[in-house]
């Protein structure tokens, strides 16, 4: 038994991989930059020491979250960029140069023109304006404002790939830096830019973009992610996170916090609910379920098939409005409170958890009744047909030969077998209900997962979504493992000795 | 005369038609077939949702011409007063058709189109509740009965009746589409890993060895190269990006056909052309597994947090990328069973080839029980898609869904009819395809039925 259980873990590693791969992959996809939604720092304005200092924190932060480490094990690309691209900061940056090496190929002609940029736009900085003593002062904020639009143009260049853009711009610029007050020296630079530029469009390889390489780098931010930037089995030495496999899930765009503590505080409450709401539909619907069968085609038997068949097809989000709209409505009746899970002014001082749990109850009824009712009504349906199918094989039949009574020959003979199947299911409920919890947590003010990772969306918090993602994937391969060990443990028959 | 015929043609006709009794049992399960007629009753709705419920008119009579609004393409108008003679330009989107005046008009049974505002029935105006009606004078009147809202409104003043008709439009549209992609995916994959099994599918050791590494470059031609093609798709609508997504698919199907022949090609000798098994069965069942365990709702739910703008073609495409599994076990299980039987045996020892015996005898049998799994996919694909426009995620603002009305109806308790409308409509079609997967299960494994 013991070798069957770490066998079934062995096997949840590739699924769980994939899962971990599923989530990277949404993360690494999610729109904007992670750094602009860390940084707390004021934004640099036009002052260009400020700006150095923000750039210069930026890449801190970048360092710290791992940002400036390739990808993934294995990367795929052309031949035509450099194995070192990932090293490059800014996301539009980065992107306007793959853009250009994907219409160019030429990766050094680009650089160049990269690095000529960078120096103009660095040289523009340094154009001395001229002096309100030597001209009016109306010339003078003329040059300022030519400068401004010089400056803005250059930092446009950095974010183009467009060549029909770039060359315009750049004769903007040239008929811009005609008044007398440019230094001959930006002119040069302008200049040197613009041989850039041509060199890089004429001198084309777009041939070795069609080419693919492979990378392997052993340190990347997937491994980072998974393990920590310290030691990957010990997790020893790291410095700024610990990995997921040591339940660090990074930061959290919305509250700057670990996201580790927010799903601390959900994770109960999801699992509470499912749990709950799995077990009540196990004891309710095996006593329907088996009644139903042994008195098949009794108006019990229809009565019930009707209603659970109709129980399964609503959808659960209908049920909770349409049990909110009945008992939580001052106009209906005003039984239950219609949100969240306690007083809204918290427990008194010094509850105990029963006296907790007798708070909450009221809060918690019509939620479980909800959670509860569409797996119940699965599990019944399943039960009468697994009991169906055991009354009639031949033991039974032998049983009820011996002249046992109807009771026992039902619910010690038959029971027992039919609970084979509606054991399996379990791992077909447990996904769901995880799942299914994000409406009804939303629906009746839950404070669990599904609920955060709603919040999530609507506020674009990545490093939650991908967290929650991945834990609930993670408490669905335990619900297949339990539901194995179960199965095993109901069916004596079964043994997990390797063939 | 043709009766007797046909009498004779079936007597003689001795053999067992799978089909035909199956047709028999789903015919004599009377819940199944009336679900039959309220699904196809559903699809009519959908299909004529533009003439039932449209503020337009469906013909109208201005100034001595016939005009077919609700049916035309035109942005504009130009109509000429008859008794001014002035012409004026009507903007079809932008017209106030109920307060112009026509020599003659035929309106939509429900005048209301879903998402427009009624400024004289705002903030949740009942069924029952009195409803007004401002005439071309300005004055208010009380509602005229061909212009009712039948089944209320909403906050904003939205028909419900008009939203219901045209909501069934967009959940059928998921259940169908998404469905057919999971269909797609689960008969290919289930009748791959059902035909082949563990032992069948043998070929040589280079062919083998070429064919997995060039997922390599497969995924640089058809993804990396084309990457920003597909991410100006993503950015510009969703219909595009489905288009550059397929012809990436594409792409990427042939560069491993080329690779599959290249392996071809080169095994000769001991090494290369040694025969080795290719354990399909145990690969895709392991994949079904997987996709089994992550949990679905949150990853379209994750997904469609990724693009910028919603749209529903997102939605279907994600719930039929991963609601195939159910499909493909059915196959599967069905491929087994055939691929042992004669006549599989009799076309492999006329030397068809095996995507020949594949595609036109083995499919063709086994692919009719993979239809309950569909059925009961696309009641869940139903579900899954109002439950995420009951959340207000992935489905785009302007469209108007059961889930979206739902969800307005819970947060105003008093209206009532916005909670019980559209969730008896989601309840229903629900249920009919339920009732058919049930019928159909029935008719295709006789053994279950009791």
């Amino acid at each position: 038994m013991l070798k069957y259980i770490f066998r079934r873990i062995i096997v949840f590693i590739p699924t769980l991989f994939i899962i971990s791969l599923l989530a990277f992959v949404i993360s690494v996809n999610a729109p904007g930059d992670p750094v602009n939604a860390l940084f707390s720092g004021s934004e640099g304005g036009g002052d260009n020491g400020q700006n150095e200092r923000v750039e210069r924190e930026k890449a801190v932060l970048r360092h710290k979250l791992g940002l400036d480490l390739p990808l993934f094990y294995i990367t795929v690309s052309s031949l035509a960029s450099p194995d070192t691209l990932y090293k490059v900061f800014d996301r539009a940056e980065y992107a306007s140069l793959d853009r250009l090496i994907n219409r160019y190929g030429n990766w050094n002609e680009i650089s160049a023109w990269s690095k000529s940029v960078k120096a103009l736009r660095k040289a523009v900085l340094a154009v001395p304006l001229p002096d309100t003593s030597t001209v009016s002062r109306s010339e003078a904020e003329n040059a300022l404002l030519q400068r401004n639009n010089c400056v803005e143009i250059i930092v446009s260049l950095q974010f183009t790939d467009d060549p029909v853009q770039i060359g315009s711009r750049l004769e903007e610029l040239k008929k811009l830096t005609a008044a007398a007050f440019w230094t001959n020296e930006f002119r040069t630079r302008l200049s040197e830019t613009t041989t850039a530029f041509t060199q890089m469009s004429t001198q084309k390889s777009v041939w070795k973009t069609y080419i693919p390489t492979l990378n392997f780098y052993g340190n990347n931010q997937y491994h980072r992610w998974i393990f920590g930037d310290g030691n990957w089995l010990t997790g020893k030495g790291a410095v700024n996170t610990e990995g997921i496999i040591r339940g660090d899930f990074g930061i959290s765009y919305g509250t700057k916090q670990s996201v580790t503590r927010t799903i601390k505080r959900a994770v109960p409450w999801s699992v509470l609910m499912t749990l709950i709401s799995v077990i009540l539909a196990y004891l309710i619907s095996i006593p329907i379920g088996v009644y139903a069968a042994a008195h098949k085609d009794s108006l019990f038997d229809r009565f019930s098939s009707v209603m659970l068949f109709m129980l399964y097809s609503m959808p659960s989000f209908f049920m909770g409005t349409l049990l909110l709209l009945l008992f939580a409505n001052p106009e209906m009746f005003d039984l239950f409170p219609a949100n969240g899970v306690k007083p809204v002014e918290g427990y008194p001082e010094g509850a105990g958890f029963f006296e907790k749990f007798r708070i909450s109850l009221p809060y918690l009824i019509l939620p479980l009744i909800t959670y509860t009712y569409s797996s119940l009504a699965f599990l019944s349906r399943q039960m009468r047909v697994s009991t169906l199918e055991i009354v009639h094989q031949d033991f039974i039949r032998t049983a009820r030969a011996k002249g046992l009574s109807e009771r026992v020959v039902i619910w010690k003979h038959a029971v027992r077998n039919a609970l084979l199947p509606i054991v399996t299911v379990f791992s077909n409920i447990f996904p769901a209900a995880i799942g299914g919890s994000v409406v009804l947590e939303v629906l009746f003010g839950i404070p669990g997962m599904g609920r955060e990772i709603f919040d999530a969306i609507r506020t674009q918090d990545y490093p939650m979504i991908v967290s929650v993602f991945t834990l609930s994937g993670f408490m669905t391969l335990v619900g297949y493992l339990v539901a194995d060990i179960l199965y095993a443990v109901v069916d004596p028959r079964i043994t997990y000795s390797s063939k | 005369m043709l009766r007797r015929k046909k009498h004779i043609a079936q007597n003689q006709n001795q053999e067992f038609s799978f089909r035909a009794h199956a047709w028999q049992q789903f015919r004599k399960n009377k819940p199944a077939l009336w679900s039959l007629r309220v699904m196809l009753l559903l699809v009519i709705i959908a299909l004529l949702a533009p003439v039932l419920a449209n503020e337009k008119p469906l013909y109208m009579k201005y100034g001595g011409q016939t005009y077919w609004p609700a049916f035309t393409s035109a942005k504009n108008y130009s109509l000429t007063n008859p008794k001014t003679g002035q012409t004026t330009s009507l903007e079809l989107e932008l017209a106030d058709w109920k307060r112009m005046e026509f020599e003659s008009v035929v309106w939509a049974p429900i005048a209301w189109s879903p998402g427009r505002t009624d400024e004289a029935n705002m903030r949740y105006v009942g069924p029952g509740d009195p409803q007004r009606f401002i005439d071309a004078n300005g004055d208010t009147l009380f509602m005229p009965g061909r212009f009712k809202h039948y089944l209320g409104t909403n906050s904003l003043g939205e028909d419900v009746a008009a939203g219901l008709i045209h909501g069934a439009r967009v959940s059928l549209t998921i259940g169908l589409l998404s469905m057919s992609i999971a269909a797609m995916l689960g008969l290919l994959l289930g009748s791959l890993a059902g035909y082949f099994g563990n032992e069948r599918l043998r070929t040589t050791r280079a062919r083998l060895w070429l064919t997995v590494f060039s997922i390599f470059p497969a995924w640089f031609y058809a993804f990396s190269v084309r990457s920003f093609a597909l991410r100006d798709a993503l950015n510009n609508s969703g219909s595009s990006f489905l288009g550059q997504l397929l012809l990436s698919l594409l792409v990427f199907a042939a560069v491993i056909m080329a690779f599959n022949y290249l392996g071809k090609w080169i095994s000769r000798g001991a090494f290369l052309g040694k025969i080795v098994n290719v354990p399909v069965d145990a690969y895709i069942s392991r994949f079904i597994e997987i996709l089994n365990s992550t949990p679905t709702l949150i990853l379209i739910i994750s997904i469609s947090a990724l693009a910028k703008e919603p749209s529903i073609i997102y939605v279907l495409v994600i719930i039929g990328l991963t609601s195939w599994t159910g499909i493909a076990r059915f196959t599967r299980a069905e491929f087994l069973k055939i691929r042992s039987m004669d006549y599989i045996k009799a076309a492999e020892a006329m030397g068809f080839k095996e995507g020949r015996i594949m595609l036109r005898h083995a499919l063709i049998n086994g692919m009719a029980p993979s239809l309950v799994s569909i059925a009961f996919g696309i009641a869940s694909a139903i579900i899954t898609e109002s439950s995420l426009s009951f959340l207000g995620i992935g489905i785009p603002p302007d469209i108007v869904t059961w889930g979206k009305m739902l969800s307005q109806g819970q947060a105003h308790y008093q209206s009532w009819w916005l909670v019980l409308f559209p969730g008896i409509a989601i309840f229903i079609t629900v249920t009919v395809y339920n009732l058919i997967g049930d019928g159909l299960r029935d008719a295709f494994d006789p053994k279950l039925k009791r």
